[in-house]
């Protein structure tokens, strides 16, 4: 009895200090949580802002996901408010301008974006916010295979150039961009235009030759991100190949080449042969047992 | 004469009969059950919030669940071992262990299917794999072969058991109404006529020349869903090989510790004998030596080139993260049961269970090491990725259904054992006629 008991005593006193080891626990001190935003125009449609979180460890930034943020315009009024947005895995989120703002971002040459985070079990509050004056670019080609790039900014009296702004002239290539010549960026001169020579002649294009030309402002302190693209006939004619309707290894299940087929139906069929005919032999014992 | 005889027959037919579980064989099949059912909660919580709950993300796609289905298909393969080759061959000795090689094969081979659903992220899809699977596609030839092997080794273990079942309706006593319903429904068509075995004889030869080529093939084309894809350490010619070797290797080792069991269980000491576990040891030593030798092939070649793209893989497995349970499995898995096996004493009953756990141990390991460290080492870096993408730790639900998997098989070969004889009745009756007669 004597070893049970002591056995009840210490299941007893186990159970009576865990709740003084939860007294003891203190809450863990909140991470701290950096927000900032980015403003990108993509060929003057409706524009949109990317908003980012990360926070710091072990020195190094990494990204946080599935932070809720609120993003506005001008002030965090609920009538100003943008959206909410979740950051995905890379901690990023993105929202266009809702039209309900129309009136609002008409009224002023300047827009300040908000984004506000409330704080959570991890993280304390946050915010950050993002100037950036109403610009376009505008892309026109020249004579003898030149790139013209213009960068507008939005003024009273209209659509004014601007001057100094670093713009790179490329061509779309799938998801990136390649450089037109050996220059990646340009600065826009006094009319608020930079030239480039486009010296990629032997660029396949598609069945036309057609190439996309790309101006872009990256992630300007003034105007945030900018982007105007361009088709022109510019590039060699291509017309690819597509695999996919021959008989391939990596085609469609109905394309696998013809050996393959009949290799792997022959092995199939032989070895299913094999057991039919083993399973007819069961019957034959059954019935030689009458 | 004849009194004498028959009076033997009785007795090794009493030996040889399937028996109730005792105390501990009860305690053990609970044991499993509890385990199973835990499993079976994991994935019900698996199905219920998606593969989430694994830690498998992009880069680690793979986890336990696809080293358990290696080792599962590598445990299988013990069936044409033993059973197959050992009878093409007429080794004579290996008959008592044909059937524990048969039950563990059929077992293996089922929770190998079963774990693959398992790692579904839609289940209910699976015969999409029959409907619209692309011939063009390893994992399609995986589950041509994965079902015609399981076929084949339910054959293998039904044809021999055909004239146990004759024997087993014979001694009504030993079983409950239930189990003498189903031998009936199994078997009472076999009344052990001169056709009846000609044609069983028969079915048993084409069989064991059949199930050779199909148990090849089920361990090369499982190595080929690896080593078709190209990455750092799976990106080798000598996969099929490898993989063959190591699965002769586990699957050795799987029917030593069996041996030990039910002889322990069901004393069967004067079937299973000392001189079986020596022979069991030298199979194992041979084996493992194969094995590490393709192993030294598989590494010491990389490791002297050093590749930049495999550097990172290579390094994790022989002095990194992975390193520990690298050497751990070589050690274990290998280079320790050659010792032990090596001298008499080793090749005992007791050392030679306990090398065959090592061995099982070791093969599971060896899986693992197979299938993470190179999915962790993609030949393009990994960038702007969460945190736990770089790394790779079974969720306790991985860990409850891989567990639950191998309890699974452990049961299916305990009821299989409850249920058949562990030891071919009649093959050893009729080896004991051959000896009185000469």
């Amino acid at each position: 009895m004597k070893p049970l008991k002591n056995s009840c005593i210490a299941v007893l006193v186990f159970v009576v200090s865990l709740p003084g080891y939860h007294a003891f626990c203190q809450p863990a001190a909140k991470g701290r949580l950096t927000v900032a935003l980015s403003y990108v125009a993509v060929n003057d449609k409706l524009p949109y802002l990317v908003a980012r979180a990360k926070t710091k460890i072990n020195g190094r930034f990494r990204p946080v996901g599935g932070v809720t943020l609120n993003l506005y315009l001008t002030d965090d009024s609920s009538g100003h408010l943008i959206g909410e947005v979740v950051t995905n895995d890379k901690g990023e989120a993105s929202v266009l301008i809702p039209p309900a703002l129309r009136q609002e971002w008409d009224r002023s040459m300047k827009h300040t974006f908000l984004i506000r985070f409330r704080g959570n079990g991890d993280f304390g509050p946050a915010d950050g916010d993002l100037t950036v004056a109403r610009a376009k670019i505008r892309v026109d080609t020249l004579a003898g295979r030149k790139i013209s790039a213009t960068v507008l900014e939005w003024k009273d009296s209209g659509w004014a150039p601007v001057k100094g702004v670093d713009v790179a002239i490329a061509i779309r290539r799938l998801d990136s961009w390649l450089n037109v010549n050996q220059t990646a960026t340009f600065t826009t001169d006094s009319t608020g235009s930079a030239q480039a020579d486009f010296k990629r002649d032997s660029i396949p294009g598609d069945e036309k030759g057609n190439i996309v030309l790309v101006a872009k402002v990256d992630d300007n302190d003034n105007y945030g991100s900018l982007l105007q693209e361009m088709t022109v006939p510019w590039g060699s004619k291509f017309t690819g190949e597509n695999a996919f309707a021959q008989r391939t290894l990596f085609a469609t299940r109905n394309k696998a080449p013809v050996w393959l087929l009949i290799t792997a139906y022959t092995i199939v069929i032989c070895v299913w042969g094999v057991l039919g005919f083993l399973a007819v032999n069961l019957v034959k014992i059954r019935n030689s047992a009458v | 004469m004849e009194n004498i005889q028959s009076t033997a027959e009785e007795h090794t037919i009493r030996d040889l009969l399937p028996q109730k579980f005792g105390k501990w064989g009860k305690r053990f099949t609970v044991f499993l059950v509890l385990v199973c059912l835990l499993g079976a909660y994991a994935y019900y919580r698996q199905l219920r919030y998606g593969l989430v709950v694994t830690a498998m993300r992009d880069y680690a796609s793979w986890g336990i669940y696809i080293s358990n289905f290696v080792f599962f298909v590598a445990i299988s393969l013990v069936g044409s071992l033993i059973t197959a080759v050992f009878r093409l061959l007429n080794v004579g000795w290996s008959k008592p262990l044909t059937r524990i090689a048969e039950v563990i094969a059929v077992a293996a081979i089922i929770f190998a299917a079963l774990i693959i659903i398992v790692d579904m992220g839609r289940p209910e899809r699976f015969y999409h794999l029959f409907l619209y699977g692309r011939v063009q596609s390893p994992i399609i030839w995986d589950v041509i072969v994965i079902t015609t092997y399981f076929f084949i080794s339910l054959l293998l273990l039904y044809y021999p058991l055909l004239p146990d079942l004759k024997i087993l309706l014979r001694f009504k006593e030993r079983s409950s109404p239930g189990l003498q319903k189903f031998y009936r429904f199994i078997g009472s068509f076999w009344k052990g006529t001169r056709e009846q075995v000609r044609l069983s004889d028969r079915a048993i030869s084409i069989l064991c020349v059949t199930i050779v080529p199909v148990a090849f093939s089920i361990h090369t084309v499982t190595s080929w869903l690896f080593a078709t894809t190209y990455r750092p350490g799976w990106d080798s010619t000598n996969f099929g090989a490898y993989f063959i070797a190591g699965a002769f290797l586990v699957g050795a080792g799987s029917v030593t510790i069996a041996m030990y069991v039910f002889r322990k269980a069901y004393h069967l000491e004067k079937y299973i004998t000392d001189d079986h576990f020596d022979k069991m040891g030298k199979i194992v030593v041979l084996l493992a030596l194969v094995y590490l030798y393709f192993n030294l092939n598989e590494f010491l070649t990389p490791v002297f080139k050093m590749k930049k793209s495999e550097a990172g893989y290579l390094r994790d497995l022989l002095t990194g993260d992975f390193s520990g349970v690298f050497w751990f499995a070589i050690l274990t898995g290998m280079i320790l049961p050659i010792i032990v096996l090596l001298f008499r004493k080793g090749r005992r009953p007791l050392p030679v269970f306990i090398v065959g756990i090592m061995v099982v141990v070791g093969a599971w390991l060896k899986r693992y090491l197979i299938v993470t460290p190179t999915l962790l080492n993609p030949f393009l870096p990994m960038r702007n990725v969460p945190e736990s993408y770089h790394r790779y730790f079974p969720s306790w639900e991985e860990w409850a259904i891989a567990f639950g998997s191998l309890a699974g098989c452990l049961l299916v070969i305990t009821l299989l054992v409850r249920i058949f004889p562990i030891i071919p009745i009649q093959e050893t009756l009729t080896e004991q006629y051959e000896a009185v007669e000469k």
